[in-house]
């Protein structure tokens, strides 16, 4: 196959008009049936995006269904989310008794479900990732992973926490060799994908991201000593109505600023870890900047805002969309090599990553 | 004329053109030419791919990654032989939308209906002696904390007679700067001292036990627990958002219910016993006007939270005032000291706060 440079292979058919009928029926379905056609809803909306995606020659295809979303739900329900709830339960109980050991149990029991529950998180995005590639077709040929991902949620624990530790300067790295770590698992077809991403270029981003509140802070207190001095001869209604602004203004700023350092930071990983898989001869790109990202994101706001929170129903459309059209790929791809997957298709969905709300990347 | 299919047969990613040419018996089809695996293929066998109108792909029972693609309209003899795209699911496509949004939509308010009364129901199926034994649980590890001392025992215990407090019910004082009193389930009542000290009177303290009585009575505790895990779990799940709020608004709009139920448990108690309903409404005044300085927000938004607004309350305690009627003290003035002093006189082992 040819370099596809000028259309792109990749390509997002769609259309939010010839999505709505999907999105509204969805939701009205879901509301119904008390939230249990979530499930087929989502499949539904999967198998629209995924048909509507060209990639090179074709579409790609959604084969999952939402009898296995809910499988996967219920399944972590039962093995879980109730022992979990037990747990809780013995933790309160053990608290109230009052005694000292009862007390360092208690601890020790909630230290030990908070490792448990952070550990299944990365085990959720793990095994969520290798549901959608296993369930994603294009030529008859699906993608996969033959490993569990029981031990990327213990690297995951650890390495998070030590992301964690150092004033949480070492995030970007345990970012970036846990996309590398999750991906080296995943095959598509014969190949298996291969993520060499690394932190160059992250970490002036993150550090900007990092010192971004001190700075703020310093620049606040600095400004409100001079707007204490200035106003000293102003009433004290007048100052406080001041002071009332400036803590308003300064807290949009916090916000608003810390929001977008962080999409600069995000938008340069999300590049950098794409811009380093491989699958066989295929190199990927990811061509969002910054501002793509800001837009994606404020008009996700005013869709929702401005139409009293509906809009979300194509926050789904818009994200695959966005991430679809700034979706590259180069190389070639040898047709007579491709052939289909032999890991093993997991049963069912992914339970676990719908329990625990997380996005799709 | 022959009609071409894309087709991929699953081990390999090649695309081949093969003409689908239905066998003498329609029931089946080959697949003839460009190097195809030529079948023959039951049309039985086959499984509708895609969403959209426009594209008519389909799979194959048990394998995988299998497709025919149609380019165009198959002709008729192929076309009723194909099985039909799925759109909301079997049994919706089945019953058409409309109507099965109406069906289901008449199931779903049953389910909330009998929701709502699922957890009376099954407060009430659970025997009384097991919910003791839960009770005794959740707060027999208070007693470590609980103040006693013998006046004290006493003047509780006649407060409790006067409000005919029902067989099984215990009632502690623990020692706790909380402006509060709860009722666990099995009848295990909890003052805080922290009521005690800022009552003014004995009276105040009869209100706010019998409120509580109130809630042992109508078996609340119990009833707030099944709420609270067993259907917040089975809720909580399907669709986060929308069982989130439900359940929020269920559980506010219960809390309230169970409120004013006790209130007017403990109106009742106060009129039975000639107590004076009015220092009771002088507390939620109080309550209320604490509420509005901004201090002591903390301490006293954990009396309000889920509670009707305390003057709404105030108010009907000073309504249920009898004209004429002989009130009497709820307790003796050295009853009332016994009680006052039990926490200062028997230093619990320590505070829990």
């Amino acid at each position: 196959m040819d370099q596809h440079a000028e259309r792109g292979a990749f390509e997002f058919t769609g259309s939010w008009r010839e999505y709505a009928p999907i999105a509204f029926t969805n939701l009205l379905l879901t509301i119904v049936t008390l939230g249990i056609y979530n499930f087929w809803g989502r499949t539904r909306t999967r198998q629209y995006l995924w048909s509507h995606t060209r990639f090179i020659d074709d579409r790609l295809e959604w084969t999952g269904t939402g009898l296995e979303l809910m499988l996967g739900y219920v399944m972590v329900f039962v093995l879980m989310i109730l022992p979990l709830a037990g747990i809780q339960f013995l933790i309160g109980v053990l608290a109230a008794q009052g005694s000292t050991g009862a007390q360092i149990a208690a601890l020790m029991l909630a230290l030990v479900f908070y490792v448990v529950v952070f550990s299944l998180g990365g085990i959720a995005i793990f095994r969520a990732l290798r549901y959608r590639l296993s369930r994603t077709y294009w030529h008859g040929i699906r993608g996969g992973s033959d490993d569990q991902g029981f031990r990327y949620g213990l690297s995951y624990l650890w390495r998070t926490m030590l992301g964690g530790v150092a004033f949480g300067l070492l995030v970007p790295w345990a970012l970036v060799t846990l996309w590398n770590k999750r991906w080296n698992a995943m095959s598509f077809g014969p190949f298996r994908f291969e993520a060499n991403a690394s932190t160059d270029g992250l970490m002036g981003r993150y550090l900007l991201f990092y010192l971004m509140p001190v700075l703020l802070v310093v620049v606040g207190v600095i400004a409100g000593i001079a707007a204490a001095f200035s106003g000293a001869n102003a009433t004290a209604a007048v100052q406080s109505y001041g002071l009332a602004i400036f803590l308003v203004g300064f807290y949009l700023v916090f916000f608003v600023a810390l929001g977008l350092v962080s999409l600069y930071f995000y938008s340069a990983y999300f590049r950098q870890a794409i811009g380093a898989l491989t699958l066989g001869d295929l190199e990927f790109e990811f061509t969002a900047r910054t501002r793509d990202w800001l837009k994606l994101m404020l008009g996700t706001f005013a869709l929702v805002v401005c139409t009293l929170g509906i809009g979300s129903i194509f926050i789904a459309y818009r994200n695959w969309a966005f991430f679809v059209r700034h979706l590259r790929a180069y190389g070639t791809l040898e047709l007579d090599q491709f052939t289909q997957s032999t890991t093993r298709a997991p049963g069912q969905g992914e339970g676990l990553f719908d329990s625990l709300d997380m996005g799709a990347f | 004329m022959e009609t071409h299919v894309w087709h991929y047969d699953g081990r390999s990613g090649e695309r081949r053109m093969p003409a689908i040419v239905p066998t003498p018996d329609q029931r089946h089809f080959l697949l003839e030419g460009d190097g195809a695996e030529p079948g023959p293929y039951a049309f039985a066998d086959l499984t509708p791919h895609g969403s959209s109108h426009h594209e008519r792909a389909f799979g194959l029972k048990g394998r995988p990654g299998w497709r025919i693609t149609f380019l165009e309209f198959p002709p008729a003899e192929i076309a009723v032989q194909l099985p039909k795209g799925a759109r909301y699911g079997r049994w919706i496509d089945r019953f058409g939308l409309w109507r099965s949004v109406g069906v289901l939509a008449i199931l779903a308010a049953l389910v909330v209906a009998v929701t709502l009364k699922l957890p009376p129901l099954l407060a009430r199926m659970i025997p009384q002696s097991m919910e003791q034994r839960m009770g005794r649980l959740l707060v027999g590890n208070l007693g470590g904390y609980a103040c006693t001392t013998p006046q004290g025992d006493a003047a509780l215990k006649a407060l409790a007679a006067r409000l005919r407090q029902k067989e099984g019910v215990e009632i502690h004082v623990v020692q706790a700067p909380m402006i509060n009193a709860v009722a666990f389930p099995g009848g295990q009542v909890v003052l805080f001292d922290g009521l005690i000290q800022s009552a003014k009177s004995p009276d105040e303290v009869a209100g706010v036990l019998g409120h509580e009585l109130g809630h042992v009575a109508h078996r609340d505790g119990m009833e707030s627990l099944i709420r609270q895990y067993g259907l917040g779990l089975l809720f909580g799940g399907f669709d986060s958002n929308v069982g989130g709020y439900g359940n929020a608004l269920l559980n506010a709009r219960y809390s309230r219910k169970a409120e004013s139920g006790a209130d007017g448990y403990a109106i009742g108690s106060l009129q039975a016993a000639d107590i004076s309903p009015m220092p009771t409404a002088a507390l939620f005044a109080r309550l209320a006007k604490e509420d509005e300085r901004p201090g002591n927000a903390g301490l006293m938004l954990n009396y309000l939270s889920s509670h009707p607004l305390s003057s709404s309350r105030e108010q009907r305690f000073a309504a249920s005032v009898r004209k004429g009627a002989r009130y009497t003290p709820a307790l003796s003035a050295a009853q009332w000291q016994a009680l006052r002093t039990m926490c200062a006189e028997s230093p619990p082992r320590q505070s829990i706060f």
